[in-house]
């Protein structure tokens, strides 16, 4: 008869969450045992040499800080449309957006100082990403059309026209034929910090707390938050809905621009259509882990960051690539499945646990106690 | 397993069930003998709906036990109850608008094989068996509150309710509908089934139903076995606890001031693109209350909102203090002097999720800057002081707002419509669902910003409310005012018939 339900959290805790985050990832550890053992790996050792090439040591730190700057500025752009309750499945494109313009700034102006080209191409990184956005955000606006589908094809047509500019227009002439773009100059590589860390970290670190401030705590922000949480009340509070999704839109396609501008400038030495490498829509990810929110999304692309790392380090050891990202994905699908309890917890019901004044829960709907609304 | 005494439909007993900062439910209980119609009475908050809602599987309590027939019941949900044959009908309807009549009675419950003529024909005798006309292959868009309502008592009957719980039935209907509604009730409970039956409405309760049980903050304070035995007054004092009037007293005459709000043939569209508003003239007057009568349904909804901004005329003109305002934001609207009490409070007055303060601020949040940021200190002040000058109960202001009380919720919404001086206010159902406590206090802050000078365009559907506050009745007939009335020397039955459409010459 006690058989165990999920019951909402009246209110949900950092603390908590962060346990959940904790023991999801630990479970998908455990899990990933079998899997070693079944492939005819030692454990002990896989997940030893995981740890300590993301964490021990300011290489391996360096390297999972790399890793988490693309994944927390994309993050940071699925999270913006995200808290006007908006989908922007398609940062992957934008940031290869991005990335094409910066490429053509450095081009034209590649006799500049390095501060001044890195501080262009990466304004031309946002435009880029905003420039992919416009059309979906407009549709949406304006015709209600589903930012998520629109935002999502552009993605294949951005990697498609970088894919051109190799094999055409760009082609770097002194190649020896190979289908690549000119490298940027060399002196718009982002100064770096230690390590393979560079200062994008801290323009990604800088960005959130930014967005951060800008949604908790000024007017703009909260007229966003009233607008994606009750679009009706903002309407009566005579803010414009259009504009809102159009601006939330926007940013979110730019700050996906400025991901790809960062990941030229400071990791890959070209253009290419590996540039993104799947961080837009892992960001999607990290987002949804984050619940929306700035500080979430810090702390999830770190882990997502160290995950990448450890991930490719124990290849290695011999392990297989496939094995390798299975492991990976195990570990984020424990994340995931344990981002239901930021929300809910198990509950064990039935005659037994009836009469034993457990704490309150409603399972349908959480409606406040209050007779005749 | 037998109770010891089979002789209810529905026992619960000493329910306990707690909310966050909440007490719904301390030890309640409510008895009903089967093939009786038992009244659930109670201010605001007194926990009935949190009693029904156990007794629907939507709440587990936290303590106390549920007995449906004779049996102990421990319902994990809504299912668990429908299959015990208790049926629920909400105030809102859950009804699917664009299927029929029979497809939404028969939706989650249909039979195997589906056989349209065959559904439609069992519904149809269904309803024929209670005197509840419905056409089954009507799409449900195009019904009547109160049809939709009798499909919603159907979709119960088809899953073999024997107890039906009706939450504020005649809230929506019309006094014809309402009477319609008490005999079928009355047929049903002949045949054997039991209805708790939900209302504020004492009159209503007294006229339809057998038995009663008063609930007080979440406790059973008194059960009556004969309502016909008891006075109207009594009943009324058992749920406040004190004798206290449902009205505030007729305002004093004022000679009324300049025009603040004017509509000059104002027409406009429903959701559904079809004519709401027909060539609307009205005015209100500074120091006056102008009441609007009519069953729902007659473009009160849509004058608020072209009035307010949220719904654009076809043609006409909308004043306020003589400034034309047709082409105006409604946040401008709101800074010329028109504020404006939503019939939606939650959705659209109040943003149900975000806190205590960020609703308090939702029309002054501009003035609470300093360069772009938003204050939080001065957020915080400006909602202490509109919850002590309004009387708020609230928890922790920075909780969501949804969990406060219909009475609070309206207070505070009140409160923040009048923080800055408006000269026209126009409140949609300002006291509808509110406990004699709250209608009173809401009622009092409407006459008292009359007197200071404010006009007040009042949309009601209380007609006892609107007799006793306006200085004027404009009473809306299919989307037109068909006639103005002076509430003191009107009688009712004028009224009446003006709302049906007929207006004497």
């Amino acid at each position: 008869m006690i058989r165990p339900v999920l019951a909402r959290r009246e209110r949900v805790l950092p603390a908590v969450q962060a346990f959940a985050f904790l023991v999801g990832i630990v479970v998908a550890l455990a899990l990933g045992l079998i899997l070693l053992w079944t492939s005819g790996h030692n454990p002990a050792e896989v997940y030893e040499r995981m740890f300590d090439s993301a964490f021990m040591g300011t290489d391996s730190l360096s390297r999972t800080l790399e890793r988490a700057t693309p994944l927390a500025l994309t993050g940071l752009s699925v999270a913006v449309a995200g808290s006007m309750g908006l989908w922007n499945i398609g940062a992957e494109g934008q940031m290869m957006a991005g990335a094409i313009v910066a490429t053509g700034v450095a081009m034209m102006a590649d006799g500049l100082s390095g501060p001044l080209l890195i501080a262009l191409m990466i304004v031309a990184g946002v435009a880029g990403g905003m420039v992919l956005m416009v059309g979906p955000a407009l549709a949406r606006s304006h015709l209600g059309v589903s930012e998520i589908i629109t935002t999502l094809m552009l993605v294949y047509v951005a990697i498609r026209v970088v894919e051109w500019l190799e094999t055409g227009p760009w082609k770097d002439p002194e190649s020896f034929g190979f289908a690549v773009i000119e490298p940027v100059p060399e002196q718009a590589a982002l100064p770096g910090l230690f390590g393979r860390a560079n200062i994008g970290m801290l323009i990604a670190l800088g960005l959130l707390i930014v967005f951060w401030l800008a949604v908790s705590r000024t007017a703009w922000g909260y007229e966003l938050r009233l607008a994606g949480s009750s679009p009706n009340t903002a309407r009566y509070a005579g803010v414009s809905l259009r504009r809102k999704i159009l601006t939330a839109l926007l940013l979110s396609g730019g700050i996906a621009g400025l991901a790809g501008a960062v990941q030229l400038t400071g990791s890959a030495a070209r253009l290419e259509s590996g540039l993104s490498n799947g961080y837009g829509f892992a960001g999607i990810i990290v987002a949804a882990l984050a619940l929306m929110r700035p500080s979430g999304v810090a702390v999830v692309a770190f882990v997502f960051g160290a995950v990448q790392v450890g991930g490719q380090s124990i290849q290695t050891l011999g392990v297989s690539s496939a094995i390798s990202d299975i492991l990976q994905a195990m570990i984020l699908f424990g994340a995931l499945v344990a981002a239901v309890f930021f929300n809910y917890r198990i509950r064990w019901t039935g005659p037994a646990a009836d009469s034993s004044g457990d704490q309150s829960e409603e399972p349908e709907e959480p409606e406040p106690a209050e007779d005749a609304a | 397993m037998a109770s010891s005494d089979a002789n209810h439909a529905v026992w619960l007993r000493g329910i306990e069930k707690r909310f966050p900062g909440v007490i719904a439910c301390a030890g309640a209980d409510l008895r009903v003998r089967p093939g009786t119609i038992h009244a659930l009475l109670g201010e605001n908050g007194a926990g009935k709906t949190t009693m029904v809602n156990v007794l629907a599987g939507v709440y587990r309590p936290d303590g106390g036990e549920v007995w449906v027939n004779g049996q102990r019941r421990f319902f994990q949900s809504p299912a668990d109850a429908i299959a015990a044959g208790v049926g629920m009908v909400y105030q809102e309807f859950r009804l699917v608008p664009t299927l029929t009549v029979a497809e939404n009675i028969v939706l989650g419950a249909a039979p195997r094989v589906l056989r349209s003529a065959e559904i439609e024909e069992r519904v149809a005798e269904l309803s024929a068996a209670y005197g509840m006309a419905a056409d089954p292959t009507r799409p449900v868009w195009q019904l009547s509150m109160g049809e939709r309502q009798r499909v919603e008592i159907l979709k119960a009957l088809w899953r073999n309710a024997s107890v039906l719980v009706m939450d504020e039935p005649t809230a929506v209907l019309t006094p014809g509908e309402a009477a319609e509604l008490g005999a079928a009730l009355r047929a049903m409970a002949d045949d054997g089934r039991s209805i708790i039956y939900i209302s504020h409405k004492l009159d209503q309760v007294v006229a339809f139903c057998d038995e009663a049980t008063v609930l007080r903050q979440g406790k059973t304070v008194a059960t009556v076995d004969d309502l016909q035995d008891v006075d109207l007054t009594v009943l009324a004092e058992m749920m406040v606890g004190s004798s206290e009037g449902g009205y505030v007293d007729r305002p004093p005459e004022i000679e009324a001031g300049p025009e603040v709000l004017s509509l000059q043939g104002v027409s406009a569209l429903n959701d559904r693109g079809l004519p709401a508003l027909t060539d609307i003239d009205m005015t209100v007057r500074s120091h006056e209350i102008v009441g609007i009568v009519g069953v729902s349904g007659n473009g009160q909804k849509e004058l608020a909102e072209v009035i307010n901004g949220l719904r654009r005329p076809t043609q006409g003109r909308v004043t306020v203090k003589q400034q034309d305002v047709t082409d105006m934001a409604p946040g401008d609207r709101y800074r010329l002097g028109l504020a404006y009490v939503p019939e939606d409070r939650l959705g659209v007055g109040l943003a149900p999720k975000m806190s205590v303060v960020d609703n308090a601020v939702v029309r002054s949040y501009r003035s609470q800057r300093r360069g772009l940021m938003l204050v939080m200190a001065k957020c915080v002040k400006f909602c202490q002081d509109l919850v002590e000058r309004f009387g708020v109960r609230t928890g922790r202001l920075n909780d969501p707002i949804a969990g406060l009380s219909g009475g609070n919720l309206q207070r505070l919404l009140l409160g923040r419509e009048l923080a800055e001086q408006p000269a026209v206010l126009v409140a949609a159902q300002p006291t509808r669902g509110l406990d004699v406590q709250g209608v009173a206090a809401i009622q009092s802050h409407l006459v008292a910003q009359r007197t200071e000078g404010v006009g007040v365009l009042l949309i009601s559907e209380d007609l006892d409310e609107l007799l006793a506050l306006s200085d004027r009745l404009l009473v809306m007939y299919e989307g037109r005012v068909v006639t103005e009335l002076a509430p003191d020397v009107t009688p009712r039955s004028v009224i009446g018939e003006a709302m049906a459409g007929q207006v004497r010459a």
